[in-house]
């Protein structure tokens, strides 16, 4: 056994920034992830043909491929198809928001068609329009429902965020690397950032349980 | 205020209204009965346009429903329904329950939403149910609130699918209460239901439907003890 974690000590303070690096293309992701995937989930509800067809479509491309093939189709296509010398950040988001929209709209459509039917039909009676009645109606209690599929899928997106070090952006992952390289060791620091991880996703399930509690306050 | 004409309404292959025609005046009592599945909810939806009708034209003070130019939501604004199973939003708490749709639909502002809301509440005995959520609610208070939510829209037709069905007996007096005081302050309400007492008492008229047949209309008095046909006989005498 030879362990030291004294050497990691002056990488601390770059390895902790990792954190904020992942968590901003993180956060960025499930938001853009969130809407899209809740826009696809009304496509799919919806009575209009073509885009049923669609969301439906892109749930099978983008459930049905690797995310590191995605991730590397946005980050060297685009530059080789547009000329446009996309950003590690802004691929990273795209690749991780788009991937995830398509598993946040079936966990959506499933939450949406589990609200008793006699929900829809009270808001029509009343001559409540249907956008309206999607809004404050249907989502807020489909929702409610599915908080922990969803807080599943944040936690899942979380934890794959580290395959962005593939296209050299500087997260918590691609740290531990670069420590671990010029340190000719490379367990400590890999540890370190599994620490850091487990601490992260530990985070948003409190977080998760707490929103959980507020929301079953109405039970 | 109501007029229905020659209506039919198929599930596929399958009739479940034929060819009715009936009126319902402003400030009349109408209950529908009838056996199981003989249709009398559908019919009642085909009122709101929950269910579109296959044929026949439906006349809502003189605006044609089954016309696709009419504008269904303002339509429903002024047809209130109240459920079986109450339907009430159950993230909501009783007064939101209430002005969710004054407001949304109708764009009262928050406050006259909540007077007319609080006004609704006292009537129907719940005043201290308004910060209470649904669960909490027993049947006939989820019924009783049910009822105040329709009313909130200030329709000028409710529209009853056996109300008192889903509660417990101790409770259907309750909301029956509630629904004869309406009656009695001149509402127009069609009302299926299986309280033949209520329909005795309270209905101007009464409609029995069969198999999606409306087999006989009458006044309830010479209904309940002389019914013209034999099938409505035969239903009389297997309930009462
Ligand atoms: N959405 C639907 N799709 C297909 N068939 C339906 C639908 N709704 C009702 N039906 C059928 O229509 C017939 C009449 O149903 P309806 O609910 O109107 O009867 P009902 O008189 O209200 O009965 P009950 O007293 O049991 O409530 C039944 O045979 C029922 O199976
Ligand atoms: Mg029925």
């Amino acid at each position: 056994m030879n362990l030291d974690f004294s050497q990691i000590v002056p990488y601390i303070p770059f390895m902790l920034e990792g954190i904020w690096v992942t968590l901003q293309f993180v956060f960025v992701a499930i938001i853009f992830g969130f809407i899209l995937g809740t826009v696809l989930a009304l496509f799919k509800i919806g009575s209009i043909r073509p885009l049923r067809w669609f969301a439906d479509a892109y749930t099978s491309i983008f459930r049905g491929t690797p995310l590191i093939l995605q991730l590397m189709i946005i980050y060297f296509a685009i530059p080789q198809l547009t000329g446009y010398d996309i950003q590690p950040f802004l691929s990273a988001v795209l690749a991780f928001g788009l991937n995830s929209s398509a598993y946040v709209s079936e966990i959506i459509r499933a939450g949406i068609q589990a609200v008793d039917k006699g929900q829809t039909e009270a808001a029509q009676a009343l001559g409540v329009p249907y956008r309206q009645m999607m809004i404050d109606v249907i989502l807020p209690q489909a929702l409610k429902n599915i908080l922990p599929a969803l807080m599943n899928e944040f936690i899942t997106l979380t934890k794959e965020s580290a395959l962005v070090s593939t296209i050299s952006y500087l997260d918590l992952m691609r740290r531990a690397q670069v420590v671990g390289a010029d340190l000719y060791r490379n367990f400590e620091p890999l540890l370190f950032v599994g620490l850091l991880y487990w601490l992260m996703v530990m985070g948003l399930t409190i977080l998760g349980k707490l929103v959980e509690r507020r929301l079953r306050l109405s039970d | 205020m109501i007029k229905v004409e020659n209506l039919t309404k198929k599930f596929g292959e399958n009739e479940v209204l034929s060819n009715i025609s009936t009126e319902i005046k402003k400030g009349e009592v109408v209950s529908i009965i009838g056996p199981s599945g003989s249709g009398k909810s559908t019919f009642l939806r085909c009122i709101n346009l929950l269910e579109k009708p296959t044929e026949g034209t439906i006349l809502v003070d003189e605006e044609n429903l089954t016309d696709p130019k009419t504008n269904i939501l303002k339509v429903r604004e002024k047809i209130g329904m109240v459920f079986q199973h109450f339907h009430l939003f159950p993230h909501l708490n009783v007064l939101d329950n209430l002005t969710y749709a004054p407001m949304k639909v109708k764009h009262l502002s928050k406050d006259q939403a909540e007077e007319k809301a609080r006004g609704l509440l006292a009537k129907v005995g719940l005043t201290e149910k308004e910060t209470a959520y649904p669960s909490s609610l027993s049947g006939g208070q989820k019924q009783r609130v049910a009822i105040a939510r329709a009313l909130a829209m200030e329709p000028d037709l409710m529209l009853f699918d056996e109300p008192t069905s889903a509660l417990d007996p101790e409770m259907v007096k309750e909301v029956l209460d509630v629904m004869k005081d309406l009656a009695h302050s001149g509402m127009t309400m069609a009302v299926v239901t299986h309280e033949m007492g209520f329909a005795r008492e309270v209905a101007d008229r009464v409609l029995f439907l069969d198999h999606g047949v409306l087999v006989e209309e009458g006044e309830p008095n010479s209904f309940f003890t002389a019914p013209k046909t034999n099938r409505a006989a035969d239903f009389l005498e297997k309930i009462l």
